[in-house]
């Protein structure tokens, strides 16, 4: 008998061992959801005191977020009444900055090294590119953060910061090399790895036919690649800015390293001082006030900022997803 | 004999000859101050010629959350560089050896001294330039390094210094003492508040004089020199880790814990000064 008929005709045992690995693996899935969706509400439920004593003011400005944590967990510490005061906004900001910044500047420089990877670098060159490239993607973010510290906030603090340009803030914040900049330059580093690599997997998916046809109409490979290759992998493009967005925005120790760790928001009117301006994303702030996770005000914050870096990565996954529906009819799937 | 009856004799062996073991060795974590790490992983050191039997480790958390280990329970025991607060209940402070805080700079800073109100109006920001301390040889704008408002050292320090007066926003805090030391024998124009453990030459800067006192053990026994202080050990108060309260006494008695910590330029409190003879 032909053996495909064979396996077709399962054995009422076969039959039951399927739906068995079917029930287990649906229950899996179930259990994976399940506890995805038992730690979101966990943790709004922990930062809701917070969110409740502040009303939507959380999310606003005023007065000095450093000296607002002190006093939450003072509070607790000398077994005051709890102080839940708090103003998040120059940590929301530091992270809109930081990821913004680092993401475009990765973003741009992924979409080149990838297209060159893909299409024009000579094999030799790309056989060490390519392993290169997934090795810097997973180097751990505190190296990055000792390379900072050691090397680029000092070189910022000495080489690109003038006294004139310290004077000029100095009443309010220090200029010293722990910077938006050197934040956004290292983890541009640590991202832009991640997303060639992604980017470059999207490209190479690119069915060979399409390119093919294009450069047998006589138009020039440039000009082929970003009409038909880059056109053709956006859905790739979207998920791998998706998958750095997300990686840039939980970086923790290398930013609670560099930016300066000063809930101060940086103010583009500063001209080019603003990106010299320390900074504290919302992760980095986590990290520092985590050692006081047992004063219970200060858990609650805690939290309530766990719970807005999550609700920003719920909207991120679902705007990656809906980015992509459209471009799925043309192109590569990912 | 069966498979299941064999692996039943495998096992009830391996538990024989591992229940001895497990019943008296055991791991003693402490955890708290960073500035006083290097004391600590010295003195563990040390002690293991004494105590053979158990291991002692050590997380470097800060102070205050130290602190809260020994409550919760996470902790044997914490090292602590400030008073106790009254939200330090169910814990017992003891004092262990002394220590300073240093007012460190940039050792091409020319500055060997300053008045612990000009550490407090730099600090408070109300002097931004080195050129108000000519002595500097320095006009640029100072960058002032604290820690964190959690560690045991910003505590003592805001009390100390600044005398309860909020630190101004153009001090940059990081996290760890050591951190402290890189970032200002980085920066020239630097100024920081550092453990003495951790503000020797060697960590490339240099300690000041503080109302011409300088942080030397006599001056620190003698509690002269304005930033001395002590630092403790945190136990539970109620049933204490009896290897932790062993671990405790050695350091603060002991004429070898003495040796540890004047090499590492702590000063003994009430250590032994010479060894102590051997029973025949």
């Amino acid at each position: 008998m032909d053996p495909l008929v064979q396996s077709s005709q399962a054995t009422p045992r076969g039959l039951h061992s399927d739906r068995r690995a079917e029930f287990l693996l649906g229950a899996v899935v179930a259990g994976v959801v399940g506890f995805v969706l038992a730690m979101i509400a966990f943790v709004f439920l922990e930062g809701w005191p917070s969110f409740a004593h502040n009303g939507f003011a959380w999310f606003g400005s005023g007065g000095s977020i450093d000296r607002q944590t002190e006093a939450i967990f003072t509070s607790a510490n000398l077994k005051q009444e709890p102080i839940y005061t708090f103003r998040a906004w120059p940590i929301i900001w530091g992270t809109i900055l930081v990821t913004g910044l680092a993401v475009l500047l990765s973003f741009l420089s992924a979409l080149f090294v990838s297209v060159f990877v893909v299409e024009f670098a000579p094999d030799w060159m790309r056989r060490i590119l390519e392993p290169v490239i997934r090795l810097l993607a997973s180097v751990p973010s505190v190296i990055m953060g000792l390379l900072g510290v050691l090397i680029v906030v000092p070189f910022i603090g000495q080489h690109v910061i003038s006294d004139d340009m310290r004077r000029s803030v100095s009443f309010i914040v220090s200029l010293n090399g722990y910077s938006l900049l050197s934040g956004v330059l290292i983890l541009t580093l640590m991202v832009a790895p991640l997303m060639t690599a992604v980017f470059v997997d999207g490209l190479r998916s690119v069915p060979r036919g399409w390119i093919e046809g294009s450069l047998g109409l006589g138009i020039n490979r440039w000009r082929t690649f970003w009409k038909i290759g880059v056109r053709t992998a956006r859905p790739a493009l979207v998920a791998g800015t998706v998958l750095a967005t997300a990686r840039a925005m939980g970086e923790v120790i290398m930013l609670a390293m560099v930016c300066g760790g000063v809930g101060f928001s940086p103010n583009p009117a500063d001209g080019l001082i603003f990106f010299l301006e320390p900074t504290k994303p919302i992760a980095a702030a986590i990290l520092q006030s985590a050692e006081e996770l047992t004063s219970p005000p200060m858990r609650d914050t805690i939290f309530a900022m766990a719970s807005v870096l999550l609700f920003s990565s719920l909207v991120l996954s679902l705007a990656g997803w809906a980015a992509k529906q459209p471009m799925k009819r043309y192109g590569v799937r990912a | 004999m069966n498979t299941k009856t064999k692996g039943l004799a495998a096992a009830l062996t391996l538990a024989a000859v591992a229940a001895p073991t497990t019943a008296e060795a055991a791991t003693i974590a402490g955890s708290g101050s960073s500035a006083n790490t290097p004391y600590i992983e010295a003195l563990f050191k040390a002690y293991k010629k004494v105590d053979k039997k158990n291991t002692f480790t050590y997380l470097s958390n800060n102070g205050n959350a130290g602190v809260k280990d020994v409550q919760e329970g996470r902790s044997a025991f914490a090292i602590q560089t400030r008073a106790p607060l009254p939200s330090d209940s169910g814990t017992s402070y003891n004092k262990l050896f002394l220590d300073a805080l240093t007012v460190s700079v940039h050792p091409s800073n020319k500055l060997t001294n300053l008045p612990v109100k000009s550490v407090k109006d730099i600090y408070t920001a109300k002097v931004n330039e080195w050129s108000a301390y000519p002595e500097s040889g320095l006009t640029s704008p100072i960058a002032a390094f604290g820690r964190v408002s959690t560690a045991g050292l910003f505590t003592f320090f805001t009390a100390a210094v600044l005398e309860g007066a909020a630190t101004a926003t153009s001090v940059t805090p990081v996290d760890k003492d050591g951190e402290v030391a890189v970032a200002v024998s980085k920066n020239p124009s630097g100024i920081g508040y550092i453990g003495l453990a951790n503000s020797k030459p060697a960590n490339g800067v240099k300690r000041l004089s503080l109302n011409g006192i300088p942080p030397t053990p006599s001056t620190i026994k003698s509690l002269k020199y304005p930033l001395s202080r002590y630092s403790w050990i945190v136990l539970p108060a109620n049933n204490p880790n009896k290897a932790a309260v062993k671990f405790a006494d050695w350091i603060r008695s002991s004429y070898e814990a003495g040796q540890v910590l004047t090499k590492l330029g702590a000063v003994p409190a009430f250590n032994a000064t010479k060894p102590s003879k051997k029973k025949k």
